[in-house]
């Protein structure tokens, strides 16, 4: 007799981590995440968002599905949590606890998987090349403008990011970043990246 | 006895392992305790099979590597006399096969972006699954040692600061250096007239 079972990981559901059994040591509650770190978490949300035109409103439901309706209530709060990062126009001193930044990562991994096919799409060089390079275009092009609309704009960092070159440059890398932090097993992945020191 | 089978499928990708429970150890039936076998199918690509000691080289090496491109780092993983090694190759990723048989030459598979994400999202849903209780030593996330990430920094940024400042030490010393030292004047003891002798 042979039973078999398929599984597909695209839908939204309570996330494991990948080693029940081992404690893991950066769920302590002193580990937060450094200045990098939220640079990068916020980027990562904001291609989560240059992605999905409707990106801000599918973080709050994606939110609720996961649980984390007392992490994060509403859009402000949300909001609130994302201006941790320095570069952005109305920053919050501090850092986030480990609640918050755990949270923030949950969700991101969450939308990631969501939106799967998509960043699948942006990456795969099996697409033809024409409509490949329109859909980083676009990317480009929305990811920019949100950078206007949220980053302070006159910090020498964020005016380096929004150049041509250094875009297409961190467009692609956060998206194969997205892509490989997609999905349950890419919490503990992505958790352990951004906790990375800086060099 | 009844023989488990299971399949994680993505876009370019689907992992197909089978195996029976481990009796021995109490498991019931529809569980995977011990593997018998497993396949890797990759769109265009070839098709992997082989023990578990194969499929578990594959993940020592594809975990960490995914790891450290997630911090941006990129370097090989597996040496020549390990089954599976891979290695960054002009923006995709080489994976290098070695048969354990005799006078079989080495397979090489060449993955771009997104077929890596499905790779590893593959793995990511076999060693999450609850299903299949086989221990699988792979290395913990964790955040890479400075000195692993300090490559990232250009050569010219990473001496720019240590230059700089030794630069401004001398600088300063050497300013300090030439004001002229105040004249000494030599007091003979005859000139100098004791106040304030106690009685």
């Amino acid at each position: 007799m042979n039973e078999s079972s398929t599984t597909s990981s695209d839908s939204v559901e309570p996330f494991r981590t990948a080693s029940p059994k081992k404690q893991n040591v950066f769920l302590r509650p002193h580990s937060v995440l450094g200045r990098k770190g939220l640079e990068r978490l916020d980027l990562l949300l904001l291609a989560i968002e240059s992605i999905d035109l409707n990106g801000g409103e599918s973080l709050i439901w994606v939110a609720q599905q996961l649980g984390l309706e007392n992490v994060f209530p509403n859009r402000v709060e949300l909001w609130k949590q994302r201006c941790h990062n320095p570069l952005r126009r109305s920053t919050r001193r501090g850092s986030l606890d480990s609640t918050e930044s755990e949270g923030l990562i949950l969700l991101l991994c969450s939308m990631s998987q969501r939106l799967y096919p998509l960043i699948h799409q942006l990456l795969s060089s099996k697409e033809p090349i024409e409509l490949s390079r329109e859909r980083w275009k676009l990317l480009n092009k929305r990811l920019i403008h949100l950078m206007e609309e949220r980053m302070n704009t006159r910090l020498s960092s964020v005016q380096r990011l929004m150049t041509p070159t250094k875009v297409k440059e961190l467009s692609r890398q956060l998206v194969f970043t997205l892509a490989l932090s997609a999905g349950p097993g890419g919490v503990d992945r992505l958790r352990a990246s951004l906790l990375d020191p800086t060099p | 006895m009844i023989k488990t089978s299971f399949q994680y499928d993505q876009t370019t990708a689907r992992l197909y392992v089978e195996g029976l429970p481990d009796f021995s150890i109490g498991q019931e039936d529809g569980v995977i305790g011990i593997l018998s076998g497993w396949r890797i199918e990759l769109i265009g690509s070839h098709e992997l099979e082989g023990k578990k000691e194969h499929l578990q080289s594959l993940m020592n090496v594809v975990q960490p590597y995914v790891r450290h491109r997630l911090s941006g780092v990129e370097r090989s993983f597996g040496d020549p006399s390990s089954h599976v090694s891979i290695r960054p190759l002009e923006g995709s990723h080489e994976i290098l096969l070695r048969s354990s048989q005799v006078g079989v030459n080495p397979l090489t598979i060449v993955l771009d972006d997104a077929e890596l994400a499905d790779l590893i999202r593959c793995l990511d849903d076999l060693i999450l699954d609850h299903r299949v209780r086989i221990d699988w030593t792979i290395p913990a996330n964790q955040p890479l040692l400075r000195r692993d990430l300090v490559d990232k920094v250009p050569f010219v940024k990473r001496f720019f600061t240590p230059v700089l400042g030794t630069s401004i030490f001398i600088l300063t010393t050497s300013l300090f250096l030439t004001i002229p030292l105040p004249t000494l004047f030599e007091f003979s003891p005859s000139l100098v007239q004791p106040t304030d002798q106690k009685q």
